[in-house]
């Protein structure tokens, strides 16, 4: 198992729900596990480009991007990108 | 009747309450807090609100509520398919449809339609695969599908307006669309006059009068009396510019009308240094400048989605954040400040 922690803008859209505990062999499939996917991925099925997602304090895109194993990990946090206004 | 304004902004949607008078104000706690608005109806039908939702991470939604903003539902796979090679960019404005149906303008320059309140949307083919697509070029804000115009007399007859594609009729239903842009300029484009190609900022038909339509233009203020066929042009009858992007008319009356001109499109703030509206009752022949209650300084602006009126009164809301409502004769009246950046306003009524 694993527990997935969203932002609270998303967690909104989760009806109020920040974490999520699943089953899930990669980041992806944690991911479209989730009640906001759609928010998550465009209409091609494509991770938006300003998600960023940590396993365990790492970014996923240094060790497989959505492939990412999540065997053995215990926390994936979504992230938006930070920008200014 | 009371009044509340659905005013979406930069960071979220205020619902904001006025008076039979439209003399007393108040705002209530920021709803959709993340996301910037750019438009919200209630549904006259069910009540029903549906807000168009744009965020710079998350992407493009539409929400609806059945409960007045307290919990919503997002559509769901709301996108263009894949062949069109094209994605979605952001939802502008929804509209109510005949026969329980909604429509939704979106970036870039598309249309869907729901039959199911808002869960799901269809995009409109026809206009997915205009021949004249490849002419359209977006606007500063996107290739926004931004007016969705339907004909009380005749539900198969409906408009589009695009910035910066122009103005279109369907007369089938959606099936098919005829790009009405004659004698509108373009006067960004190597040819001024061309058959698509014109950035409209807003346009609306007159709900008594349907055959006559109005367009705030990136390149002036126009009328037409034929459905779109033919426009005259209105700015040069006493306006300071023809650039703006607000407009708002009179339901009691074909030919008054409300505008709130900018300096230029190089230099998009409020004409003369001071925040005026400007309104004609003679269809566009000649314009005067209301500013009683309105600052005497201001650089600001009314965005595309930025004005609605009712029966009662006219409304706009200001990138400064500021709602302002007539509220007799021709006083404006502060509804709100210090909000957000102002990026819509539309007039609902209901008893609290």
């Amino acid at each position: 198992m694993v527990q997935v922690v969203l932002p609270g803008i998303l967690a909104a859209q989760a009806g109020g729900r920040k974490r999520f505990e699943l089953d899930a062999a990669t980041v992806e499939d944690a991911l479209r596990a989730l009640p906001v996917a759609d928010l998550l991925f465009d209409e091609r099925g494509q991770l938006r480009p300003l998600v960023n997602v940590y396993v365990d304090g790492r970014d996923m895109r240094e060790d497989g991007s959505l492939g990412m194993a999540l065997a053995g990990a215990s926390e994936v946090r979504v992230v938006g990108a930070v920008a200014g206004g | 009747m009371g009044v509340v304004l659905l005013v979406g902004t930069r960071k979220g949607l205020f619902l904001v309450h006025g008076d039979d008078s439209r003399s007393s104000w108040t705002v209530d706690e920021p709803l959709l807090t993340g996301w910037e608005v750019f438009h919200t109806i209630r549904d006259p039908r069910d009540g029903a609100l549906y807000a168009a939702a744009n965020n710079f991470v998350y992407g493009a939604t539409v929400l609806r509520s059945d409960d007045l903003g307290q919990t919503w539902e997002r559509a769901e796979g709301l996108g263009l398919p894949e062949e069109s090679e094209l994605k979605l960019e952001k939802a502008w404005h929804v509209e109510p449809g005949s026969n329980g149906e909604l429509y939704l303008g979106a970036a870039p320059g598309v249309l869907f339609h729901s039959d199911d309140r808002g869960t799901t949307w269809t995009v409109n083919q026809g206009l997915l695969e205009h021949p004249t697509r490849e002419r359209w070029q977006p606007g500063a804000g996107g290739m926004c599908c931004h007016s969705i115009q339907l004909d009380p007399s005749d539900p198969q007859r409906m408009y589009v307006g695009i910035s910066a594609a122009g103005v279109f009729r369907t007369e089938d239903g959606g099936e098919s669309w005829t790009p009405l842009n004659k004698d509108v300029a373009a006067d960004f484009m190597p040819e001024k006059y061309p058959e698509v190609g014109q950035c409209v900022h807003k346009l609306l038909l007159h709900p008594a009068r349907p055959e006559r339509l109005w367009q705030q233009n990136h390149c002036g203020v126009y009328r037409s009396d034929d459905r779109g066929e033919n426009w005259e042009r209105l700015d040069g009858n006493g306006l300071p510019s023809g650039f703006g992007f607000g407009l708002a008319l009179d339901p009691d009356d074909p030919d008054t009308a409300f505008v709130v001109p900018e300096e230029a499109d190089e230099n998009r703030v409020t004409a003369g240094g001071r925040l005026g509206v400007y309104r004609t009752r003679d269809a566009g022949a000649s314009w005067e400048l209301l500013t009683d209650g309105l600052p005497d300084q201001a650089w600001t602006g009314v965005l595309r989605e930025g004005m609605s009126f009712d029966a009662d009164s006219v409304y706009f809301g200001t990138q400064g954040g500021s709602v302002f409502a007539i509220a007799d004769g021709d006083r404006w009246v502060e509804a709100a400040s210090y909000l957000p950046p102002i990026l819509s306003v539309e007039a609902a009524e209901w008893s609290r």
